[in-house]
């Protein structure tokens, strides 16, 4: 049968993540860790939502932390990420203290923009994330000026811009990919294709099958992967990240993913049929990741639920810490306009 | 020393010491590298600096302003330029969305410390597109700072307190000053503050509120009015954002009726929030109406010479309107 997005269910049946046997126990775990952190840092902002603890909206990416981590985990300090609605996760994985994500969510006083971003539209400054403006492709755009800034201070800094496959419809996508092209700039451009732009299926998207194709046009190296392999990800990352620190210029890194839920919390996703759910769910990333890792007996029910019992705790304490923060005061609206 | 430039001039020097005293400024636009600018603005730029801090970018605006505005959150100070304010429509989600807004939205994590020089103005036969002003698009963007000189001493002093400036600013400049502004400017460097208007003639019996070119025009009107015994004071309101109250007010009060003239089009202009200025703080000063002289709420300006005259506001214009207000 075929999906609404085009795409035959038989196509996508469950496969084990790929195994880079020369990475470290202590590599697969924190990937792993890190996969887990964010999915269960994720529900817990649903669940948050659902009981009416904060307001707005927000976006999950459960379903799609190994294009997040995959992409992310290996950035310094000192690198950049550009991120766009679905990533509030990538704050966490760059290393932004919990507390603050959910004070973020909470719009509360003590978040890092002070409660006037909507929620999940978060950046944390201090590790260089950029608050995102909610304007699709507004970011990567924005992460490729500061590509050029870091280019002509000399740097070896690189900047991680994380969009949609609906993002790459808009001209500012062909603009900066086309920029950064020429100038050759540090950045990677991760585009998370779950294939669905809110209601709308890739194949009114673009005529192209693989996104990563556009790079093509832009003199330099696009690449397509499986986003829920979180090695193959990683692997993908690691090299442009590499490419853009040597000064060799962008890469873009297509990852085919699906989230779980809906486009937001209010959406019902009603547009997708189930079997296409059902399929991707099978596909997920951190089991299939799991299944390497027991194997190779570097992870056991044990280990796991420790890890999870840890991530619980930290989240808890966090969620705490944002429920008892004050809101911002009225007056503070007028606060930052100028500098 | 001062000795006298044309407006032009005044801006390249600008750019030239700037450039040369910091060298976290760079230039960044269509065709303003080794061209020098469709103007010249940025002429002898890039044979002094070369083309890493004079960039021709490719024709795209957003990612003009999205590389400037990048650039300037890690600590450089980009001046982009806009060839022709028609034509920053592309531009328009980075500079309202990301420039107006990161410092903002990041609660001061981000500053954005860019320039933005944009070509604006009539009455050069430019046509639709080649004559649009649109300084009112942005001056309803708090967070983003609109000046509109019009003298060559500002062209220069305003400029470098604009780069200077930790806010995003957009720098007007109006096209038809480019060559026929020309005045003393000093040779060093001066700052003129973002802000304060400029007292260009003083008077007793009627305030105008103008900027950029239309100044000069004013002042013209101003002269003629002086032979029929009526003193009119013109004001530069050469900041349109944060706009300056109290030397705007200051002026009302003192001769009690206020013309506004600008060249762009009427409704919702920059016209209309001065009117409401004075009307809600210096209503009871007024002793006639608040008038406005500016272009017809038409598309842009036509092409054709009695078209295009038609839409551009003249000293003949201005003079009959004050003719009226003096009656009061
Ligand atoms: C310029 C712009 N147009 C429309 C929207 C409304 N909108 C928000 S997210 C979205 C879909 C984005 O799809 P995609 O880029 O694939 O990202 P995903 O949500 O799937 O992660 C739309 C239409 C927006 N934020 N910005
Ligand atoms: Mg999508």
């Amino acid at each position: 049968m075929t999906t609404k997005t085009g795409r035959s269910v038989a196509e996508m049946e469950p496969e084990k993540a790929s195994q880079s046997a020369s990475q470290s126990s202590e590599l697969l775990l924190g990937l792993y860790r890190s996969m887990l952190k964010c999915r269960m840092c994720d529900e817990k902002a649903r669940v948050l939502f659902k009981q009416s603890k904060y307001g707005g909206n927000f976006y999950s990416a459960v379903g799609q932390e190994a294009t997040e981590v995959g992409a992310a985990y290996t950035l310094r300090d000192d690198d950049w990420i550009a991120p766009s609605h679905r990533d509030w996760i990538s704050n966490i994985i760059k290393g932004a203290p919990l507390k603050f994500c959910y004070a973020q969510l909470f719009a509360k006083a003590t978040s890092p923009d002070r409660g006037r971003s909507s929620p999940a539209h978060m950046g944390y400054p201090p590790l260089n994330v950029i608050t995102p403006a909610s304007s699709i492709a507004g970011q990567l755009n924005v992460g490729t000026g500061v590509a050029l800034g870091l280019k002509k201070l000399g740097r070896d800094t690189v900047v991680v811009a994380f969009f949609g496959d609906g993002a790459t419809s808009i001209g500012g996508f062909h603009e900066a990919l086309n920029f950064a092209g020429v100038h050759r700039l540090p950045i990677i451009y991760v585009c998370q294709n779950n294939l669905w732009a809110e209601s709308v299926p890739l194949r009114l998207q673009t005529a192209v099958t693989d996104l990563s194709v556009k790079a093509q046009a832009y003199g330099f190296p696009g690449v397509t992967v499986d986003g829920n392999d979180i090695m193959a990800v990683y692997d993908a990352s690691v090299r442009a990240i590499a490419r853009a620190r040597a000064g060799e210029g962008p890469t873009l890194i297509e990852c085919k993913t699906y989230r779980w839920y809906g486009h937001s919390e209010i959406d019902p996703a009603k547009y997708r049929i189930k079997e296409e759910v059902e399929a991707w769910k099978k596909k997920e990333p951190i089991g299939r990741f799991e299944k390497v890792l027991v194997e190779q007996k570097l992870l056991n029910d044990q280990k796991k639920a420790a890890m999870a019992a840890e991530i619980t705790a930290e989240i808890d304490e966090a969620v705490e810490f944002a429920e008892k923060s004050p809101y911002p005061d009225a007056s503070e609206a007028t606060d930052f306009v100028w500098a | 020393m001062a000795r006298s430039l044309n407006f032009i001039d005044a801006l390249n020097e600008a750019l030239h010491q700037e450039m040369e005293r910091d060298e976290r400024v760079f230039l960044l636009g269509e065709d303003i590298g080794v061209s020098g600018g469709v103007f010249k603005a940025t002429a002898g730029l890039y044979d002094k600096f070369g083309e890493e801090r004079v960039m021709d970018t490719p024709l795209a605006e957003g990612i003009i302003i999205a590389a400037a505005i990048g650039s300037a959150m890690v600590g450089l100070r980009p001046i982009a330029e806009i060839q022709f304010t028609d034509f920053v429509t592309p531009a328009m989600d980075q500079i309202i969305q990301q420039a107006a807004k990161i410092r903002y939205r990041s609660a001061g994590g981000f500053d954005c410390p860019i320039t933005v020089r944009i070509c604006c103005g009539g009455g050069v036969s430019g046509g639709l597109y080649h004559s649009q002003e649109n300084a009112a698009w942005f001056v309803h963007e708090p967070g983003l700072k609109v000046v509109m000189p019009s003298t060559a001493y500002d062209a220069k002093g305003m400029m470098l307190a604009a780069i200077r400036d930790p806010n995003p600013v957009i720098f007007f400049e109006h096209k038809k000053l480019y060559r026929t502004a020309k005045g003393d400017v000093p040779e060093g460097d001066y700052v003129v503050p973002i802000g304060p208007v400029a007292v260009r003639r003083e008077g007793k019996d009627m305030t105008v509120l103008t900027y950029g070119f239309m100044t000069q025009v004013a002042l013209d009107a101003a002269e003629e009015m002086a032979k029929q015994g009526v003193d009119v004071e013109v004001v530069d309101v050469r900041t349109l954002n944060p706009l300056d109250k109290d030397g705007i007010l200051a002026s009302v009060r003192k001769t009690s009726k206020c013309l506004i003239v600008h060249e762009d089009k009427r409704t919702m202009g920059i016209g209309a929030e001065l009117a409401a200025i004075v009307a809600e703080e210096a209503f009871e000063d007024l002793d006639g109406p608040i008038v406005r002289i500016t272009g017809p709420d038409i598309p842009a300006i036509p092409f054709s010479p009695p078209l295009e005259k038609f839409f551009l506001v003249n000293k003949e214009k201005i003079v009959a309107a004050m003719e009226s207000l003096a009656k009061y």
